[in-house]
């Protein structure tokens, strides 16, 4: 433990914070948000008890393709996919499966990728 | 109460029944293979599992070894896994527990000798987090018309308070899965200490320790697990103060970025 100043500012963990945040916020997004969620679109409107123009093509489309739409996306796809990345990792390094720089990179990456996929959908269509 | 009374009373507690329990033994000056030793034992409702090793001790088996100091869960000396779980031998009860008692040394630390563990880990890690104040006011001379040392309001006391209680049994570390894997984690603990000398109003040595906490081994290696705060004998909660601890380090470091 006879670590110096340097040593320690070495290992300073300056990556943590951030992965630590976004695991935060998808916490919050998914423990608030996703209920709601599946509760509209995956309950309510198979069961008809929604208007059947509720979420039409074009009311969809028109409310998906939109700022909203967009930050939509990323509270109840990006930052959930985040805090899942987090625990997959933490989750990988439990069992000793991996080794945990690798693991960061696989399941930030694939969370990362995946919220560009998504995003990248809905600029799509906002621009068609 | 008459004489009677008072022997009617003795007898019914010594009036106790046998409980039978297993103790790891490890003594290597004899060999290198742990193995299990029983006991049985006459207790009664006030047999706490340290006058249970302390029979054995005196009546039963001389060569067991194990720590102890004060008896009455301050000195945290007597630190042992009781069936799996982190407990304190002084502050555990044979009557709460039925059938099999299996008595092993604190888990995730190096054995010595029986119920012997080697802790200097933790106090390594204890010493690296600077549990004291720094740079407080020095002392000066008291004058009652103005006295100023070591002033604190009672809420400045309470924000810290409830983690001041901790008396480094090292329960907390036998509990805690990620020391297990990597006991270059800091642990719950030290962090609690840390977060608890950054809450103090007297203390100005934030900046050093946070250098500390904000390594993959400081508070970034809790998960949120939660066993420490359940088997704290103290009822510290170190699960609390390590994740106040994390957004403490995501402070800093957003703070360090900025000022570059």
């Amino acid at each position: 433990m006879n670590m110096n100043k340097h040593d320690v500012q070495h290992k300073q963990a300056f990556d943590e914070p951030l992965w630590w945040g976004l695991f935060s916020a998808g916490g919050v997004c998914f423990a608030v948000l996703l209920p709601a969620v599946i509760l509209f679109i995956a309950v309510l409107l198979p069961l008809g008890l929604l208007p059947t123009e509720a979420l039409s093509y074009e009311r969809a489309s028109s409310l998906l393709f939109s700022v909203p739409g967009f930050l939509f996306v990323g509270a109840v796809v990006c930052l959930p996919l985040f805090h899942t990345a987090h625990r997959l990792r933490h989750g990988l390094f439990d069992i000793s499966v991996g080794n945990d720089t690798l693991n960061k990179k696989l399941m930030y990456g694939g969370a990362a990728l995946l919220s560009v996929l998504a995003l990248g959908l809905v600029v799509a269509g906002f621009l068609s | 109460m008459s004489t009677d009374q008072i022997t009617a009373k003795r007898v019914s507690t010594n009036s106790a029944s046998t409980k039978h329990i297993s103790v790891k033994r490890y003594l290597p000056d004899t060999s290198t293979e742990t193995y299990w030793q029983e006991y049985d034992l006459p207790v009664d409702d006030s047999t706490s599992l340290l006058d249970a090793l302390n029979h054995i001790k005196e009546q039963l088996d001389s060569t067991l070894s194990y720590r102890w100091s004060c008896r009455m869960a301050i000195c945290g000396s007597c630190g042992v896994m009781v069936n799996g779980i982190p407990k304190l031998g002084c502050k555990t009860f044979l009557r709460d527990y039925e059938g099999d008692i299996r008595i092993e040394p604190l888990s995730h630390f190096p054995v010595q000798r029986d119920l012997v563990v080697d802790m200097a880990i933790f106090l390594e890690h204890l010493a690296a987090v600077k549990p004291y104040l720094i740079g407080d006011n020095p002392v000066k001379p008291y004058d009652p018309k103005a006295p100023e040392t070591y002033q604190q309001t009672p809420e400045q006391l309470a924000r810290y308070k409830q983690f001041a209680n901790c008396i480094n049994c090292g329960l907390c570390y036998s509990a805690c899965p990620q020391f297990g894997l990597n006991p270059e984690f800091l642990g719950p603990a030290a962090l609690t200490l840390a977060h608890r000398y950054n809450l103090d109003s007297r203390d100005n040595g934030k900046k050093a320790r946070m250098a500390e906490l904000n390594r993959h081994d400081g508070v970034w290696s809790c998960t949120f697990v939660g066993f420490c705060s359940k088997v704290c004998p103290k009822h510290v909660d170190p699960a609390a103060a390590v994740n106040q601890g994390k957004v403490e380090a995501a402070k800093h470091t957003l703070i360090a970025l900025f000022k570059g």
